[in-house]
């Protein structure tokens, strides 16, 4: 993620950043997408094979993608947004906590951890307001998803259920 | 016609029965709250509630499900109204003269407009969905491969045409949609696909993750780089009632916009988020003296508000009779149809004709439903938004989670959500539209094997697609809507709408 700031100024060569980086991208992507199809069969006789369709999306995708990048470059348009970092970062933080918990933490660590992590996403997290909230929310998830919905979830860490580890 | 009315009478018998209208309650309610609260879709929320079908019946099960999906249609008005913060992406184009209502201190008429016409619109679509599904059935009868694969084709096409911005761009989206849709295994082989012996990827990127990921998370991450800049319309809602002149103005856009509406709905590709855009957009375009939009003028509430509502409810027209997601929501109720056994197609109507019929009635009935509950609830949907962002969000983040978790148990698939909200978040910044894409992800599949079905059936040759004649007929529309948008005048009208908003 990079952290260009908006706005007018110079601009270079390139008149509409956010064209051609997205342009490119997607070139990038469908030449990816040849790379990893490379060893699929194609066409044999008049069939299709698993490889015929990737390879025909993800050319396609490439000649698009490389014109965006082509009208990006000789077009007028708006300067990158800024990419924010910490937001972004926080939740998916969140994300990975809660997958790597949920498992042998079970439901209500899992639930508490990522509420924390994903709650400091924001400037303007209040921490005495955040632990509170993530405690009735924990509560909450914990009663709806096994009880209410039957879903089947641990609720507590496996080392005190089981007594394992 | 007396079918038609035999059927409807087999319908609500079906949908008055008080578990089926119970469900249509919480669905109807499930979904306004959903709408209501910005960040959280109808999509992440089908998708969250999927599991608990399981224990449900089919009909009841769906009843819910079709509830939560016009209900949110129903409850992002009212945050676009109050607030101008659209709860849902049909509503963006809501906020433009409602929220400007609003601040005249004429909330009141805005919201009941906004269920006036959303319950008419739900009145005519659901006449509609009786009316077209038998006849469209006789046409899927009809439809080969080569039909099939050109009909996905213009669905796909309408979807770039009406999306905002650049087609070229759009295109783009519908085809890295398509490619996304590829991972996993080949449908007639079995082969392994691009998953690079990644165990979860071999049955192929889940539709959920992508959609919540690209559409939810993504949203989230975008809220947050504002600081809270929330406003609440603080004066008392009085005088709900519109005046006389009020309705007078909008009946005929109420007209306009359930046509429009119930046409884009059926169409594959179409949708409410676009129904509502080209409704406005119509609207403005007849309108004696345009400049009226954008400053509170009713009938840009309420041509979009009855657009959406229709497309909501027509776009199940696709699904139960042709067996095709027109949209991103319908591909989860093709997921909610396959967990209770249910193939979605023509045969559904002939097979289970009390659920194609109930949940037909419950849409009726989950209307009326909608406008009886909520114009005195708008007061506590209210409260509810006073809740600050930096609560709600986290709150969200954890539903998702558990939501896809709960899926298939499976903390990879959480972690791909992730992944595609930072995905969702750089297409944004690079200006791309993540609905072409996940309409092309759900139509990939389907349109990788009809086309390689028609060519099999063709001994390869491509001619097949022009020398049917549906097929043929299909294309030609295509292409004649992309030449259509691609001539610079009409785009430049594409863009009047979402320019004119900023100021």
């Amino acid at each position: 993620m990079s952290d260009q700031t908006a706005g007018p100024g110079p601009k270079g060569a390139i008149r509409n950043p956010r064209d051609f980086f997205g342009g490119l991208a997607l070139v990038g992507l469908a030449l990816f997408a040849l790379w990893a199809s490379r060893d699929l069969p194609g066409m044999h006789g008049f069939a299709f094979g698993p490889g015929t369709a990737p390879r025909l999306f993800a050319s396609l995708l490439g000649v698009l993608g490389a014109a965006i990048a082509i009208v990006g470059f000789l077009t007028d348009g708006p300067a990158l947004e800024r990419f924010y970092i910490r937001g972004p970062l926080f939740i998916t933080a969140s994300l990975i906590v809660f997958a790597l918990l949920i498992r042998q933490g079970g439901l209500v660590l899992a639930s508490f951890v990522s509420i924390m992590v994903a709650a400091a996403g924001t400037e303007e997290v209040r921490w005495v307001e955040t632990v509170i909230w993530a405690v009735v929310l924990t509560i909450f998830c914990s009663l709806l998803f096994p009880y209410g919905l039957n879903l089947p979830f641990q609720l507590w860490p496996r080392s005190y259920t089981l007594g394992l580890w | 016609m007396s079918d038609l009315i035999n059927n409807l009478a087999l319908g609500f018998s079906v949908a008055a029965l008080p578990s089926n209208l119970l469900m249509c309650l919480i669905g109807t309610l499930v979904g306004t709250l959903i709408g209501v609260l910005p960040g959280i879709g109808p999509l992440a929320t089908i998708a969250m509630l999927l599991p608990i079908t399981f224990g449900l019946p089919p009909v009841g099960a769906l009843i819910m499900l079709a509830g939560i999906y016009y209900g949110a249609q129903y409850g992002g008005s009212t945050t676009s109204i109050l607030i101008n913060i659209p709860g849902e992406s049909s509503s963006v184009v809501t906020t433009l003269d409602g929220h400007q209502m609003a601040r005249q201190g004429r909330a009141g008429p805005a919201l009941a407009i906004a269920a006036i016409g959303s319950f008419f619109a739900g009145c005519v679509s659901t006449v509609l969905v009786a009316a077209l599904g038998a006849p469209l059935t006789s046409v899927a009868l009809l439809f080969g491969p080569a039909e099939y694969f050109s009909l996905m084709v213009l669905g796909l096409i309408f979807a770039v045409v009406l999306a905002k911005g650049s087609i070229l761009k759009a295109v783009a989206m519908v085809l890295t949609g398509l490619l996304l849709s590829m991972v996993g295994s080949d449908i007639e082989t079995g082969q392994s696909r691009m998953a690079f012996d990644v165990p979860e990827l071999s049955d192929g990127i889940g539709f959920v993750q992508v959609a919540m990921g690209v559409f939810g998370f993504a949203e989230i991450m975008r809220n947050l780089e504002q600081t809270e800049s929330r406003e609440i319309v603080q004066a008392k809602i009085t005088g709900l009632m519109p005046t006389w002149a009020d309705l007078k103005a909008s009946a005929g856009a109420i007209g306009r916009g359930t046509l429009i509406g119930s046409i884009l709905g059926i169409l594959p590709g179409g949708g409410a988020v676009i129904a509502a855009f080209a409704a406005y957009t119509f609207e403005k375009k007849m309108s004696k003296d345009p400049s009226r939009f954008g400053r509170g003028a009713i009938e840009g509430v309420a041509a979009p508000e009855s657009a959406n509502n229709a497309a909501a409810q027509t776009s199940f027209i696709p699904l139960l009779t042709l067996g095709i997601p027109p949209n991103a929501v319908m591909a989860l109720m093709v997921g909610a149809m396959t967990i209770h056994g249910i193939v979605p197609g023509p045969q559904v109507m002939t097979k289970q004709p009390q659920l194609f019929w109930g949940m037909i009635a419950s849409m009726w009935l989950g209307n009326l439903m909608l406008v009886v509950i909520n114009l005195p609830l708008v007061g506590v949907w209210v409260r509810l938004l006073r809740v600050p962002y930096r609560m709600l969000f986290p709150a969200i983040v954890i539903f998702c989670a558990i939501g896809v978790y709960s899926l298939n148990n499976s903390p990879f698939d959480v972690v791909m959500t992730g992944l595609f909200g930072l995905v969702g978040y750089w297409l944004m910044k690079h200006d791309f539209e993540p609905a072409p894409m996940l309409l092309g992800f759900v139509l990939g599949p389907l349109m990788e094997e009809n086309l390689r079905r028609a060519m099999l059936i063709a001994r390869g040759d491509p001619s097949t697609f022009v020398t049917r004649p549906i097929s043929a007929g299909l294309l030609a529309v295509a292409t004649l809507l992309l030449v259509l948008a691609i001539l610079p005048m009409m785009k430049k009208q594409r863009d009047v709408v979402f320019t004119e908003s900023e100021t």
